[in-house]
């Protein structure tokens, strides 16, 4: 024990000497945990080349499918390595990337994605050998060119079809062999009923069609009456335009037809398929609305599912043209990608005709080129990929608006669908209400690119 | 020797003093700084003043959330502590197993929050979840959870009520500090076991009852895992709070310049209602050695 007297003049000592012993003990700690766990220089594993990495959305059978042109990249030359990295929230992911100045080289997106990005300058223009426009169907010339600068590569593509089961129309009576698919919206509804059917206690037991089930294109019904959400020439929203408002007081009818009591009901019921489609795989919904993709799923969790795909009918379409909503799986160089030159090398490979059709044919989608080669359509996982390719060659296809600010504005759509589904609300008030948010949003990204002195993304010639 | 002893302090507590400077403070001046700026994150900050305050005052999805998130406040901090009370006054009288229930009231708080969310979403599924099936055997036909505004502000509120095992604890400490014999001489004076509790227990443990909803409160005003993974704020914006604004503004919109001033304005307004609750508590809280 230091005597009363002493401790002032022996703490100091002490403490100076813990101090330093503490201070030594963290950086020598600091010091091994550098040495055994710290960064090294680079060792690749592949040579001498100049390795990509390629950040891709996909998991499963799809980041195999891509697995395979990277490959087939890999071996077609020897400079240049594609290191391959699939990953959820790629979007967000990538925007912190770019903004930390540390994205990857290549970058698979949305096609809704690309206005953000290029209206904020975080891709580069690409400079593709032999591809042009025209290389592509018309709608997907929009999703990947701003004006005659290309900003993206196409991965694959998918227009939105109606998917029906085939042995409910035959139950029902209703002769689709002779008569074919529905022409009209009218005819379409009128199958509707004759596909429904109540248990004795009055629930829905079977649905004719849900639009809602499972309700990811919930933008797209003014498409099908010749309505947009926005026009791109003039920057206006036009979401309360009298199209608009026909086709969700359509929508609505929808929920009206069943009610919400019995929707909630049938779309809870207990099922043995746990997949998103579980009411169209296990024969409770007749119709439905989706992408190419559902016949693989198909083939996979209910091969015996007798099925077809047809456009859906609307006032905008027609059996030569039908109307449809699409969108692009894109592959962009980011602002800052430490090799440009050798991903759009990559880039320019993935675009090539037959690594399209590899891709496109694992994924069960129609193919985003001009050009189809016979073998794409042999041994196709989607019988009616014919349908699916028609609406993607459509003048009727349509996509999401090309606005920078396209994740707000389907926010604000999202809460107004919210209203007219479940709150049962006057359709046209909602979307007046919906159309004066997206003003606001409008407004102020235009306030923004002045700030900054740019172009708006798809204006420029 | 002073300034010696003051260098060593600062050389014990540097580590945390990094820590602090560089991941709360300077986090929180370049948020303050981008809240007067224009910036999408992948372009340069451009300083535009005040317009990013002027704009969250007239936007009408800030009001929402705003709503959203003081009526959470009032209704699920109330609850909260009214609940853990009880469950400290019940788990602190002497019973069979009292560990085990105790760690019962505990444990779900130990779980992450996003697997706790999850587990509810399937539980108020409204044909097969469990909080319909229960209602039902007591004749209650239970509602659709996730139908409506108010049913799916409500069932985030009953969530929240599920993890009072952290502020039980608390309790259930503060109680065993309550002086036996201030009880025992109420007892002997005929007040009753009510009456005790409301005037005897509960001012000694105020200053506990202000820590847990001073904690509670900033907690419950930065909801955010809750409601996005079980309603995603909705329906029709009924669960969206203030920050779940603050996250779309900046990863989805990538507005990073107004989800700062959003970020700002949310801790500002924690921070002055905070004060107001110190403020309210030197009223109504009773500090047995008195206030220092």
């Amino acid at each position: 024990m230091v005597p009363a007297g002493q401790y002032h003049a022996v703490m100091p000592d002490q403490l100076g000497r813990t101090v330093s012993i503490v201070v030594l003990c963290l950086a020598a700690a600091v010091a091994i945990g550098f040495v055994t766990f710290g960064p090294r220089p680079g060792t690749s594993e592949h040579g001498d080349r100049i390795v990509l990495n390629y950040w891709e959305k996909w998991t499963g059978t799809e980041a195999q499918a891509m697995q395979q042109v990277v490959d087939a990249f890999n071996e077609s030359q020897d400079r240049i390595h594609v290191n391959y990295l699939t990953m959820s929230s790629i979007d967000e992911k990538a925007m912190l990337a770019i903004a930390g100045g540390a994205p990857p080289d290549v970058l698979g997106l949305w096609s809704f994605n690309l206005p953000f990005y290029a209206q904020a300058e975080a891709i580069l223009p690409l400079d593709l050998p032999d591809i042009v426009a025209e290389t592509y169907a018309p709608a997907v010339r929009p999703l990947v060119f701003d004006g005659d600068q290309q900003l993206a590569g196409v991965n694959t593509c998918s227009s939105v079809a109606l998917y029906v089961n085939l042995a409910h129309l035959d139950r029902a009576g209703l002769d689709y062999r002779n008569g074919g698919p529905p022409r009209t919206l009218e005819q379409f509804d009128a199958m509707i009923p004759h596909l429904t059917i109540y248990d004795e206690d009055g629930n829905v037991e079977q649905a004719g069609f849900l639009h809602m089930d499972p309700g990811w294109w919930h933008w797209c019904w003014p498409g099908y009456f010749g309505g947009q959400l926005y026009d791109v020439e003039t920057d206006v929203a036009t979401i309360d335009s009298p199209e608009n408002i026909a086709a969700f007081t359509w929508f609505q009818q929808g929920q009206r037809r069943y009610g919400l009591d019995q929707l909630r009901r049938f779309q809870s019921a207990p099922t043995d398929n746990p997949s998103p489609y579980r009411n169209f795989l296990t024969g409770r919904l007749s119709m439905t609305i989706q992408g190419p993709w559902l016949a693989r799923v198909i083939a996979e969790r209910a091969p015996d599912l007798q099925w077809a795909a047809w456009p859906l009918p609307g006032p905008a379409g027609e059996p030569g043209a039908p109307a449809g909503p699409i969108e692009c799986d894109i592959l962009v160089v980011p602002k800052g990608a430490p090799h440009p030159e050798e991903a759009m090398e990559f880039i320019a490979f993935t675009q090539r005709q037959d690594m399209v059709e590899l891709v496109s044919a694992l994924h069960a989608k129609p193919s985003p080129l001009m050009e189809v080669s016979p073998e794409f359509y042999f041994n196709h996982l989607n019988t009616s990929i014919k349908v699916h390719e028609a609406i993607l060659h459509s003048p009727n296809a349509f996509g999401t608006p090309a606005v920078a600010t396209w994740p707000e504005m389907n926010a604000a759509l999202d809460a107004g669908i919210d209203r007219i589904w479940n709150g049962d609300e006057d359709v046209a008030a909602v979307l007046a209400d919906v159309q004066a948010e997206v003003n606001g949003q409008l407004e102020r990204a235009r306030v923004r690119r002045e700030r900054r002195g740019q172009e708006r993304f798809g204006v420029c010639p | 020797m002073k300034r010696f002893r003051t260098l060593t302090g600062l050389a014990w507590i540097s580590p945390w003093l990094l820590g602090f400077a560089c991941f709360t403070m300077l986090p929180l001046a370049m948020g303050m700084w981008y809240s007067f700026t224009d910036w999408t994150l992948l372009e340069p900050a451009i300083p535009i003043g005040m317009d990013n305050y002027q704009r969250l005052l007239g936007d009408e999805v800030v009001h929402i959330a705003t709503w959203n998130t003081l009526l959470y406040l009032v209704i699920s901090i109330p609850l909260l502590t009214v609940a853990s009370i009880a469950m400290a006054v019940l788990l602190s009288k002497p019973a069979r197993f009292q560990a085990f229930w105790r760690v019962a009231v505990f444990a779900p708080s130990v779980l992450p929050l996003v697997a706790l969310a999850t587990i509810f979403k399937l539980m108020y599924d409204a044909e097969l979840g469990a909080m319909n099936k229960g209602l039902s055997y007591v004749g209650i036909d239970g509602p659709n959870w996730f139908g409506t505004e108010a049913w799916a502000m409500t069932a985030i509120i009953l969530m929240n009520l599920w993890v009072v095992g952290p502020a039980m604890v608390i309790y259930l400490a503060a109680l065993r500090d309550v002086p036996r014999d201030l009880n025992e001489a109420a007892s002997l004076d005929g007040v009753s076991w009510w009456g005790r509790l409301v005037n005897v227990t509960l001012p000694m443990i105020s200053p506990v009852i202000l820590f847990n909803v001073i904690i509670g409160f900033i907690n419950a005003a930065q909801v955010f895992v809750v409601p996005y993974i079980m309603t995603g704020g909705g329906p029709n914006r009924g669960t969206y709070f203030w920050s779940m604004y603050v996250y779309d503004a900046a990863f989805k919109y990538g507005d990073m310049g107004y989800a700062s001033t959003l970020g700002v304005v949310q801790f500002a307004a924690i921070l002055l209602l905070t004060l107001g609750l110190l403020l309210v508590g030197r009223r109504y809280v009773y500090y047995r050695g008195g206030m220092t």
